[in-house]
């Protein structure tokens, strides 16, 4: 504990260096204006910044897009209380008690309760991040590829049920994102694999341009097909944060533990990001909640709930990032590529190889948490005016970030068509409704899937089976099962259900 | 079915990757070949799907299903977004950033993307033109400062007399 403590000292120390901090500062309020704009999702700020990072050191460039990944979970609360314009699906939660309580007159107090459960959430949550990352990591030495194989498919399969209006559609997503991770040249046989005699696909095709082309690119044509209309903003005096008392606040603190506890446990799950943890934690409140017959009406509780849970998945989706390499939510997918690109792989052994660059990400998420806190009291009403910003020169310079981050990982042209080609693709995904996410994860993780598929294949005689036969490998391919059946047994009871009445 | 159909083909290509086959071990071919069988498998699902029992509703994830189920709840899912698509305006946004990839080698960094910018912006339907132009120029050169001077990424310098103008930015700049 003395020793974690001690990592934790020298991680703040690293944050609070002048330079670390600006960049800090810098990605909180970007993620805080990614997060208040419609067009922009966390996801997508967080590929856009990317590029930005590839001139510096390690350390900053995972300051600067946790920082960003942490208060754009925050700052989407306002327009949604504000203005009835959520700036993620993350906070359309909000709309039903926040702005139910801002038409009462109560916006400060609304806004004021926003930001104590996004503190409260994240700083918990960042806690239990510190507590719980040094003993899983510990376990997850202990795993062989069997154990390694059996978690990602997990991590994959979790996605899949997850995200998506059809699970055949997302299944595909990810069968196209494992099949893309497999163009290039083998790295066991040195066979060139649906290269079609590119010279520039025997390198293989970068994740980076999957993820901007897809999430970044392809976002910003979807929206230039409808126009770039904008939703018509109301006008809003005065936008001030007014701060709940003790007596408010304790009344309400089951509200606070409950959305946290929910936060960081959906966090973990691989897969389920913020917006899940915000629906099921607003839905838990209003099923078990003290007040849960008011919920929807402008109670403080509506606002708790989401908001905590949103903010405390940030340090959930950590865990598993760091320990296993497994990103928990789409931004992660994301941080995890800044990792890769900087030459450094998460896993267990990060605590031996790089515990000063993971603590530093650790203190970053604290001074993160305060510091979005702190600018979102001062600052919401100057941040929530990019709202009237036009969004095609916003669009444009989106463009440009991706074409940009495409072509400054390789300095290769043919990266930037390739981005193009993603962009198109992310489109048609968007419009077909095959979701992005599992498209994504697919390209990361699929290397990695690969690879310890073989090395167990090759180490153990071909013997499939040993995935189900140890212990834990077979646990977690069990849980992986459950997970990809659990959508199809829930369908199938609903419209026996359904049909019934 | 055409999904199925490309996964098919791939399958053709996969078998015939070529290799130096070791005894006992499965070989590179193995992988993709799993994966496309995953996905042909997926399409014979709903072929049938769709045969047997028509267009009814899919099985949505887990995410869906709760979004949904809580906006239909509450009944707001804040203002609805625009419905009216224009193809015309995608493919014009398509092409464009096509044309700046294709022109970017020729005419350099600064060159093409200034004319993208403003291109891009009034696609979007941003119609006053001053603040555009001065948009897309001063963007385009806090762009190329960026990324040249303080990341050093060597963007495109652009071809003959195009490459004089980013050697001239460039100097003014201070990049060497």
């Amino acid at each position: 504990m003395l020793d974690v403590l001690h990592h934790l000292g020298l991680g703040f120390v690293s944050v609070f260096a002048p330079l670390n901090l600006l960049v800090l500062v810098i990605g909180l309020v970007l993620g805080l204006l990614v997060a208040v704009l419609p067009g922009l999702t966390l996801v997508m700020g967080v590929v856009l910044a990317l590029p930005f990072t590839y001139g510096m050191e390690v350390t900053p460039a995972i300051i600067l897009l946790t920082a960003m990944y942490v208060s754009g979970t925050y700052a989407g609360a306002w327009t949604s209380i504000l203005f009835r314009v959520p700036g993620e699906p993350i906070d359309v939660p909000m709309l039903w008690d926040g702005y139910s309580m801002a038409r009462k007159g109560k916006a400060a107090q609304a806004l004021g309760w926003t930001l104590l459960a996004a503190l409260v959430g994240g700083l918990a949550a960042a806690t239990a991040m510190v507590l719980l990352a040094h003993p899983v990591a510990s376990i997850a030495l202990t795993f062989s590829t069997p154990e390694y194989f059996a978690i990602i498919l997990f991590g994959l399969v979790s996605v899949v049920s997850l995200g998506g209006s059809s699970l055949a559609n997302a299944l595909i997503s990810l069968f196209a994102g494992l099949l893309i991770a497999t163009v290039g040249i083998d790295d066991t046989y040195g066979a060139e694999r649906f290269t079609f005699g590119v010279r520039i696909l025997s390198d293989g095709i970068d994740y980076l341009v999957v993820m901007v082309g897809a999430f970044g690119l392809g976002e910003v044509f979807t929206r230039l097909e409808l126009g770039f209309r904008s939703v018509p903003i109301e006008k809003v005096d005065k936008v001030s944060t007014r701060l709940p008392s003790m007596k408010e606040v304790s009344a309400t603190k089951l509200s606070f533990a409950r959305g946290t506890l929910i936060g960081l446990l959906v966090g973990i799950v691989p897969g389920a990001g913020a917006t899940v943890a915000s629906f099921l934690s607003y839905g838990i409140e209003a099923q078990y909640g003290k007040r849960k017959d008011l919920m929807g009406t402008g109670i403080p509780e509506g606002i708790i709930a989401p908001q905590a849970a949103a903010t405390a998945s940030v340090g959930g989706a950590m865990i598993p990032l760091i320990t296993m390499g497994i990103p928990g939510s789409g931004a992660t997918a994301i941080i995890l590529g800044a990792f890769l690109l900087h030459g450094l792989q998460p896993g267990p052994q990060v605590f031996q190889t790089s515990s000063h660059i993971v603590y530093a990400l650790f203190a970053s998420v604290f001074v993160s948490v305060i510091g979005m806190c702190l600018i979102g009291y001062f600052a919401a009403r100057l941040l929530v005016r990019v709202l009237e910003f036009p969004e095609a020169i916003v669009s444009a310079y989106v463009v440009m970030c991706c074409i940009l981050g495409a072509f400054a990982a390789r300095n290769n042209i043919t990266d930037v068509w390739l981005i193009v080609v993603f962009g198109v693709l992310g489109y048609l995904f968007e419009r077909l409704r095959f979701p992005i996410a599992p498209l994504v994860l697919g390209v990361i993780l699929g290397p990695l899937a690969e690879n310890d598929f073989m090395t167990t294949m090759i180490s153990f005689d071909n013997d499939w089976t040993v995935f189900f036969t140890r212990p834990i490998s077979g646990s977690v391919m069990a849980v992986a099962i459950l997970t990809l059946v659990y959508p199809v047994v829930r369908h199938l009871r609903r419209r026996r259900r359904r049909a019934a009445t | 079915m055409l999904v199925g159909a490309g996964a098919g083909y791939l399958y053709y290509v996969a078998a015939r990757i070529q290799y130096q086959h070791r005894a006992d071990t499965i070989g590179p071919d193995f992988w993709p070949k799993l994966i496309l069988g995953l996905v042909i498998a997926t399409c014979i699902y709903e072929v049938a799907k769709l045969r047997l029992i028509g267009g009814r509703r899919d099985v949505s994830g887990l995410l869906d299903e709760i979004v949904e189920e809580s906006v239909q709840e509450r009944g707001d899912a804040g203002p609805e977004a625009p419905a009216e698509r224009r193809p015309l305006l995608l493919v014009a946004g398509i092409a464009l950033t096509a044309a700046y990839v294709w022109t970017i080698q020729w005419l350099g960094f600064f060159l093409a993307t200034a004319p993208y910018l403003a291109a891009f912006i009034a696609l979007g339907g941003y119609r006053r033109w001053l603040v555009n132009a001065a948009i897309s120029v001063l963007g385009a050169l806090a762009m190329m400062f960026f990324f040249m001077k303080l990341v050093y990424v060597s963007l495109p310098l652009g071809q003959g007399p195009f490459a004089q103008v980013t050697f001239f930015l460039m100097r003014v700049m201070g990049i060497h």
